[in-house]
């Protein structure tokens, strides 16, 4: 499996998919590397919950832009596991590459070895910038173009996706696989002191109304700013927003203008530990996303027992069902917006009908054994073709 | 690069070229003896030459590898010319045990003046990493010995010298061909070049 993030570096989702995809098929059976790039501290190699993992050197020379480094990291790793490879003498059954950043390094491994790649696209270029605009992004658009049409299957992670990518690369709808995303559920279970750590949040007499996501356009956190006077009109509450992004400077100018910065508390990024908490802490968690290929804030606030209203897009539209495991607005209309967070803040019964709908939704279809158990059987299935052809090294 | 391919077939070493066009692609063999193989980028928007060659690079690995197959996996040796295939050259070295030799025609620090502009940062990481995996660097004078030795620290017993002027230079090229061979820890023994 080849992946830019692995934990301890991590700089979007990718690492957290591939930890728990990786450790739950080693634990099904199926013998796992990960290559991945290196980070201070972080051993060469080591075995983490039976997955082989080996760190190659990220090229540290400095770079014109991230997308030059990134194919020039990929020099790298493809060096790195040919080794691998070549010291398994080639007996590697499939390569599975996470997203177009490790796409040179897959699919020059794929010609070499004359193994079946797999790719895992968890979302486009075009559906990131909302269209192609520069030649920058034509490129990376091309280079997933390229990793799915060498790909003997391309996995995502909602039916939206599995469209969605069908239609940006121009595939044959039999080559796209949905597996969805998951979350470990667990770390919602730890123990801690929930008056005094919600205390750091809001004052015990107003509701909490979480955002977590990166401050950006397409995360939608603009819409429900200005949905929050209509909530305050009818609730007492406070708006945590966790994460950071290009848009935390002019969201904070605007909070100022409105007279509202006492009731919206901007928190930067939050460390892993705490997360876990301030889900258990918040009365309502909102995803008001605009381009959402999944939307795994949802699922992490039902996995935390928190009721979510969701906009009514891409990946959301299929995690949430409206009135039975959340609530569904309307993308990128604030009123719609307040009026799914008062909803769910005015209505106890109606947040905890929703919730345990919504818990029990997690344990059955976002869970990372099971996610293992389908990726094993699409790997299976790729094998079974691969041996049925005559595409083999000689 | 046809000259060096050309008196190879004459000297009885089977010979493939790897190499680049836009669209006259796929394989091609000349009355005289080379087989080319033409291969274009996958990706065509692109920002610099290194995310050009950075992605062509596995179009290079692909054809090498349908080579490599083809035969039987009796392929003695890769020759690179410069930077841009060095990535494909080591990568098929690690993988498939195939050695290779780094022929070097100019380098990114003349070329570029000295310059340390990110670019020319990573066209000399590739020449480094061409220069030291590769068993033999074949340069064309005793100055370029001395500046690849320099440069890169390549021991100056691993370079060759080859001048074009030079009236046995296929010979000299073979020897320095024989000699990257039998350094090389590879499985695979010498055909055609033995």
């Amino acid at each position: 499996m080849l992946s830019w993030e692995f934990p301890p570096r991590i700089v979007g989702g990718i690492a957290s998919h591939v930890y728990n995809l990786s450790r739950h098929l080693a634990r099904t059976g199926v013998d796992t590397y990960v290559v991945t790039c290196d980070f201070p501290g972080a051993p060469e190699r080591e075995e983490v919950d039976g997955v082989h993992v080996v760190r190659v050197d990220s090229y540290t020379t400095p770079s014109s832009d991230f997308a030059t480094w990134d194919y020039l990291m990929n020099v790298n790793m493809q060096e790195e596991a040919a080794t691998i490879i070549s010291d398994l003498n080639g007996r590697v059954d499939l390569i599975h590459a996470h997203d177009w950043l490790v796409a040179n390094a897959a699919i020059g491994l794929k010609h070499i070895f004359r193994v079946p790649l797999v790719a895992t696209i968890h979302s486009t270029e075009i559906g990131r910038r909302n269209g192609l605009h520069t030649n920058y992004e034509r490129m990376i658009h091309q280079t997933e173009a390229w990793l799915a049409h060498e790909a003997w299957k391309v996995a995502c992670c909602s039916r939206y996706m599995a469209s969605h990518i069908q239609w940006a690369f121009g595939l044959p709808e039999n080559k796209v696989v949905m597996i969805p995303n998951g979350i470990d559920a667990d770390i919602f279970k730890q123990d801690f002191n929930k008056r005094e750590f919600r205390s750091k949040f809001a004052s015990p007499d107003e509701k909490i109304v979480l955002f977590v996501g990166r401050l950006v356009y397409e995360k939608g956190v603009h819409v429900l700013i200005n949905a929050i006077p209509m909530v305050l009109a009818r609730v007492n509450a406070k708006f945590v927003i966790v994460g950071d992004g290009y848009m935390r400077g002019s969201l904070m100018g605007r909070v100022r203008n409105m007279g509202l910065a006492h009731k919206i508390f901007f928190t930067g990024f939050l460390d892993e530990q705490s997360l876990p908490f301030l889900y258990q802490c918040a009365d309502v968690c909102v995803v008001p996303s605009l381009y959402e290929p999944f939307g795994i804030t949802a699922v992490e606030a039902m996995a935390a027992g928190v009721p979510v209203v969701v906009s009514d897009t891409g990946g959301l539209a299929e995690i949430v069902e409206h009135d039975k495991t959340g609530v569904e607005v309307f993308a990128n209309n604030a009123e719609s917006l307040a009026w799914g967070i008062t909803r769910v803040l005015l209505s106890p019964s109606y947040a905890e009908l929703i919730r345990l709908n919504a818990y029990r939704k997690v344990l059955e279809t976002y869970n990372w054994s099971k996610i293992a158990e389908k990726t094993k059987i699409l790997y299976q299935w790729i094998c079974d073709e691969y041996q049925a052809g005559s595409w083999k090294p000689m | 690069m046809n000259k060096l391919a050309v008196e190879l077939v004459k000297k009885n070493v089977d010979t493939y070229v790897v190499t680049y066009h836009n669209s006259w692609i796929g394989q091609h063999e000349g009355a005289n003896g080379v087989k080319a193989y033409r291969v274009s980028n996958p990706v065509k928007a692109q920002l610099n030459i290194l995310t050009w060659d950075l992605t062509l690079n596995q179009e290079v690995e692909r054809v090498a590898a349908d080579i490599y197959y083809s035969v039987q996996r009796k392929v003695d040796l890769i020759d690179a010319h410069d930077w841009h295939f060095t990535p494909a050259a080591v990568s098929l070295k690690r993988a498939l045990g195939i050695p290779f030799v780094f022929s070097v025609d100019s380098l990114e620090n003349h070329r570029s003046h000295g310059s340390n502009a990110p670019l020319s940062l990573s066209i000399k990481s590739l020449e480094s990493s061409g220069a030291n995996e590769a068993e033999r660097v074949v340069v064309k004078s005793d100055w370029m010995k001395q500046e690849v030795n320099q440069i890169y620290k390549t021991p100056l017993e691993k370079i060759e010298v080859v001048s074009p002027d030079s009236l046995t230079w296929i010979d000299e090229i073979l020897n320095a061909y024989k000699k990257a061979l039998a350094s090389s820890n590879s499985r695979i023994l010498g055909r055609g070049l033995g």
